[in-house]
């Protein structure tokens, strides 16, 4: 399973979306349920998953789901080396 | 988008004064942070032991000073049976222009992120119930919530009747229901059942004192009480010259309400004290003077007399309903002692990680934790 599709997975369960309507340009401008709220919940289970802290630049960076994990990746592989 | 927080300078008052004309736009007029960024109340003063600071999201991507939200901290000091005193703040005021603006997602959760790192051992109070958008992120980010009681004395019960049933409270009207108010008994429903519960009353004998001010007498309360207590924001006599100065009814021009300041007596002896005053007009009341029990203090075994004093000047200042938010066990029963009822409360205190771990174990100590309206950002206007 690529990153994307693990966010994805994540991002359908916070916002009751199913996961063949996500997309990496989904967004808040989009997804109806993707609220404050919602957002700080995706923030908290992504850094549960994936066991890293997320800064406030980059939650700043989570504008589309393309756009989150791609910044997932990076941190992955900034961990890895 | 890249958002900064910084405490709020007054080269940021103009942009807060844009932020605050966007999230009217959503046409809620109690989206407004503060415009000046010198806190009215509280002011930060060398060696004072509680003040208040602000603090805003600035959005560094844009040319112009762009502010994107804003809170407040209350720092103060709480005591702690066995542990001392810690530093600890008030979270309050968040705003975010995520509330108008669906780009800001973001920008609410990294204000109370902020909030955190500055200060580990942060609590909100109030917020309008469990359920709501700053309840729900706070419970989120480990928060641990409690909802504060909430005591009504009706003195007018013709009135009370009359302004609820037409204000149609769901929330009163179902507590309501339960003393049969609804119906034509109405009246003497609310009458019985506070006659029932003030019959509980000992003989009390005690006097009662304005004070403009609180001194030394007021250390030796609080020196001599707060073992009574788990835990308690303090209140020794220099904090309370702070949350109510003297001058404070004659302060118009912040629009400070007004608050009296009570001194209870037996035999010449200081046995408690208890701040009161009387509400701003509120929708939620309709036309009734709502007297409120702000704050109080006392040995356990005085809880009664101060409540009862409380409640005379509150009668005395012609109020139609009186109310109280009180969560140590000492003060609630005091309360039904004296023919409070109890109604539903949206008054919660919510708990970091770091201030639960320092209450533990919660679960026990919460009714021993001592808080009023006074705690929190209810002052000055609030309560």
């Amino acid at each position: 399973m690529s990153t994307f599709d693990e966010v994805r997975s994540i991002a359908s369960d916070i916002f009751g979306v199913a996961s063949a309507k996500l997309s990496a340009d989904s967004s808040p401008d989009n997804i109806e349920s993707w609220d404050s709220f919602q957002h700080l919940n995706l923030v908290l289970a992504l850094e549960e998953k994936f066991g890293a802290q997320l800064s406030p630049e980059e939650i700043e960076q989570m504008k589309t789901l393309g756009a989150t994990a791609a910044l997932i990746d990076a941190k992955l592989q900034a961990s890895s080396r | 988008m890249a958002i900064v927080i910084q405490p709020y300078r007054q080269e940021h008052e103009s942009a807060v004064q844009e932020f605050n004309r966007r999230l009217q736009r959503s046409g809620d007029p109690n989206l407004v942070f503060s415009q000046s960024c010198v806190p009215r109340w509280l002011p930060p003063a060398n060696d004072n032991p509680v003040w208040n600071e602000f603090y805003v999201a600035v959005d560094s991507s844009r040319p112009e000073l762009s502010v994107r939200g804003a809170y407040g901290l209350k720092q103060e000091a709480l005591f702690v049976r066995g542990k001392g005193v810690q530093r600890i703040a008030c979270y309050h005021h968040p705003l975010s222009e995520g509330i108008v603006d669906r780009a800001f997602t973001s920008v609410g959760m990294l204000l109370a992120r902020d909030a955190l790192a500055r200060q580990p051992y942060l609590y909100a109070l109030g917020m309008g119930g469990s359920e709501t958008p700053i309840a729900r992120m706070l419970k989120a980010l480990g928060f641990s919530l409690a909802a504060i009681p909430f005591y009504f004395r009706v003195v007018h019960p013709a009135k009370f009747l009359r302004e609820m049933q037409a204000l149609r409270e769901k929330s009163w009207r179902a507590m309501l229901m339960d003393v049969a108010a609804v119906s034509g008994t109405g009246w003497l429903a609310i009458k019985t059942a506070q006659a029932v519960a003030s019959s509980h009353g000992e003989a009390l004998n005690f006097a009662v004192e304005e004070v403009g001010e609180f001194s030394d007498w007021a250390d030796e309360l609080w020196n001599r009480a707060k073992e009574n207590v788990s835990a308690a924001t303090v209140r020794d006599a220099r904090t309370l010259r702070l949350l109510y100065p003297a001058n404070i009814g004659n302060n118009i021009a912040t629009k400070i309400a007004t608050t009296r300041h009570l001194r209870v007596s037996r035999d010449g002896s200081a046995i408690g004290w208890a701040v009161v005053g009387i509400r701003r007009k509120d929708a939620k009341y309709g036309t009734m003077r709502v007297g409120s029990i702000v704050d109080c203090w006392a040995m356990p075994e005085n809880a009664i007399a101060v409540i009862r004093a409380a409640t005379q000047a509150l009668e005395n200042d012609r109020a139609d309903l009186i109310v109280s938010n009180q969560s140590h066990r000492i003060w609630c029963s005091a309360l039904e002692k004296s023919g409070f009822l109890k109604g539903p409360t949206n008054f919660v205190f919510a708990a970091s990680k770091k201030l639960t771990e320092l209450l533990r174990p919660i679960e026990e100590n919460r009714e021993s934790l001592h808080i009023t309206r006074a705690d929190g950002d209810g002052l000055p206007v609030n309560f």
